[in-house]
């Protein structure tokens, strides 16, 4: 939620109308024109579709593939899922910091973007935080997946109890249940709050009793007075004030899983920096996994524009570019280290036995990004549909070449081994996807997927006087294929 | 609670019209607008929000809980890990941070929700429903006899609908 829009100027308060690709504090969506614009077409992506059943259905399946491979490993034991020594971390872990690094782009976005005023973010800050929510929440299953007996994941909170047991605070694995647990709820929190002026305008909307009194509840007695938006606009910019260390802690703390250890590959003091970067790159890809078909689904080409994708394919391409140096960095870290362990490692790593996946993961996460520096790839939907996928492909990828390499490769030679995920990693990875999706078309199907408050906070207000965007329109000062308005 | 609401089409309308009733000394005013705007801001003149002062407050609580319960369980149970000291701050600045964010953000939301009088089992007098749509509502806390005052000034400035409501 932007704090306020900026006043208009003096006198008739018309500011100069810019070409859309040129946006402004005044018009940053010039085919939206009134706040009832706003509510008629957000609240028209509500309710269900053919095609939403359809993926539902589809992501359900997943995710019941992913449940059932889940009770046989319980029933069989954590064997089921691959691990044989050396190598005892494997697809969960990999997945399992996939996901959070997936979360990290919702609450840069609303957060970090939102302290740097960037104008983009609004059209696309709202199904990013609930990214952000249930990624977070798909990873936190990870390391409860992991245990051989699940029911007991509750050990790792510190609280009183008879056995007089408390976990050990200088274990990363503490930390990141602090660290996600915090980041978590602060991520909900922040979707919820942002949510309650939506869900105010969905209940006085709402003619069905039922879904009125459901959303009278959500939206918590919410007026729209200004009293409220006093604290509330407050409120929101101490929350993203907290959540944007909260993002580069989180996945710094993730990455202390494998930075305090002596295990060559994984003790660097670069991971924090360089997690975090991959972490905003692997959410910057799939926002754009996300975006892109939900501005086509529903028609809101007008809202996601393409300089918002053009802004996020820079901020993209800016941390593909930081990642990349931290890969070259690891090589010449190790190269100069005269660390024999490391630099047999690296070697390994690229041209050994896992010298597959790590072509796949410099391929995607460095070559591929490379197009970004290309204005008319980068404002090309279809294009960076496309690339987005590679970019999951290659995140996912960079987590495996950590995690497996290292554990298969380490110091001496009886200890190598290799790693072979089974059907039930497999399928749980799949069923993680699955859980995933259920929740967000859930969610954008029930709840508005723009912040309609905040569109309204950057359209032109209604003044006495109003400005024509038809004369615009008509003249072709503004180009209708840019702003998704029909001829 | 008794008054007059009056609604309108454009901001600037009833900015001016907030303008007159404080000059005709109504002093409970309140706006409802579907988004917040610095007009009615300046014009309102509410001073700033004292959201700040518990998220100060209970983010400092929320570092020193952080730090102590991580000093406390080593102390408890002293084992000496990787060559560092039992209560060893570095390490306990990640419990530290994280509790304090985990506080002092929840610190916040309950402050705001305290300050703006929700949750709210009902909708109060003064507010419609097209408030959260399109249009800026003035809703002016008045005793009857000069509620007629308040509602010429309204309709002066331009107001769709002017009614008294209690």
């Amino acid at each position: 939620m932007a704090a306020s829009a900026t006043p208009l100027p003096e006198g008739q308060g018309l500011p100069e109308v810019q070409r859309p690709n040129i946006p402004s504090a005044a018009v940053r969506f010039p085919a939206i024109r009134t706040y009832d614009q706003v509510d008629r077409e957000i609240a028209a992506t509500l309710g269900p579709s053919l095609g939403w059943f359809g993926a539902l259905g589809t992501a359900i399946l997943c995710m019941l593939i992913g449940a059932t491979a889940w009770t046989y490993q319980i029933h069989e034991g954590l064997g089921a899922a691959g691990y044989q020594p050396p190598v005892m971390w494997g697809v969960y872990i990999v997945t399992f910091v996939f996901w959070i690094g997936i979360g990290h782009a919702g609450t840069l976005i609303s957060a970090i973007l939102y302290l740097f005023r960037a104008g983009f973010r609004t059209s696309i800050y709202r199904a990013s935080e609930a990214m952000t929510v249930f990624a977070v929440m798909t990873a936190g299953l990870f390391p409860i997946l992991h245990l051989g007996r699940p029911w007991k994941f509750f050990w790792l909170i510190p609280y009183p109890n008879w056995r007089l047991v408390w976990p050990n605070p200088k274990s990363p694995l503490v930390w990141d249940v602090f660290a996600i647990l915090t980041y978590l709820t602060i991520s909900s929190t922040f979707l919820y709050i942002g949510l309650i002026p939506d869900i105010a305008i969905l209940r006085d909307r709402e003619k069905n009793p039922i879904r009125k009194a459901i959303l009278s509840t959500l939206s918590l007695g919410w007026r729209n007075s200004d009293r409220e938006w006093r604290h509330f606009t407050r409120a929101y910019l101490f929350l993203a004030a907290f959540a944007t260390p909260l993002v580069l802690s989180v996945h710094s703390v993730v990455s202390f899983d494998f930075a305090m250890a002596l295990v060559p590959g994984w003790h660097a003091t670069i991971f924090p920096p360089y997690f975090v970067a991959g972490a905003i790159f692997s959410g910057l890809g799939m926002v754009f996994t996300i975006a892109i078909p939900l501005r086509k689904a529903f028609k809101l080409e007008h809202y996601i524009t393409l300089n918002d994708l053009d802004a996020a394919a820079k901020l993209c391409l800016f941390t593909s570019s930081v990642v990349g140096l931290a890969y070259l960095t690891e090589f010449q870290v190790a190269w100069m280290s005269g660390n024999r362990y490391e630099q047999d490692y690296f070697w390994n790593r690229v041209f050994g036995q896992w010298a597959w996946a790590a072509w796949i993961m410099l391929i995607c996460n460095m070559v591929l990004p490379l197009s970004l520096w290309s204005q008319k790839l980068r404002r090309n939907p279809s294009w960076l549909f496309i690339l987005s996928l590679f970019i999951n492909l290659g995140m996912w990828f960079e987590r495996f070449v950590i995690v497996v390499p290292s554990l298969s490769h380490e110091f001496e030679p009886w200890q190598w081994g290799t790693y072979r995920p089974t059907w039930v990693d497999y399928s749980i990875l799949l069923g993680s996807f699955g859980w995933f999706f259920m929740w967000f078309l859930l969610f954008v199907r029930q709840l508005p997927v723009m912040a309609m408050a905040e569109i309204k906070e950057v359209i032109l207000p209604p003044m006495k006087t109003r400005y024509d965007f038809s004369h615009d329109l008509t003249q072709g000062a503004i180009d209708p294929d840019e702003t998704g308005v029909a001829h | 609670m008794q008054g007059v609401l009056g609604a309108f089409r454009e901001v600037d309308s009833a900015v001016d019209a907030i303008e007159d009733l404080k000059k005709e000394r109504f002093g409970d005013i309140t706006v409802f607008t579907p988004t917040p705007r610095h007009e009615f801001e300046h014009v309102l003149a509410h001073g700033p929000s004292k959201v700040r002062i518990f998220t100060l407050i209970f983010g400092l609580a929320g570092v020193t809980f952080g730090y102590w319960i991580a000093v406390w369980i080593s102390d408890y149970w002293p084992i000496v890990v990787g060559g560092k000291a039992i209560a060893a701050w570095v390490p306990f600045t990640i419990f530290g941070f994280e509790v304090m964010v985990l506080i002092g953000g929840l610190a916040t939301v309950f402050a705001m929700f305290a300050f703006s009088g929700i949750p709210r089992l009902t909708m109060t007098v003064g507010y419609d429903a097209r408030f959260s749509g399109s249009q800026f509502g003035v809703w002016v806390v008045t005793d009857p006899d000069r509620a007629d005052d308040a509602m010429t000034v309204l309709r002066k400035h331009g107001a769709e609908e002017v009614r008294r409501e209690r």
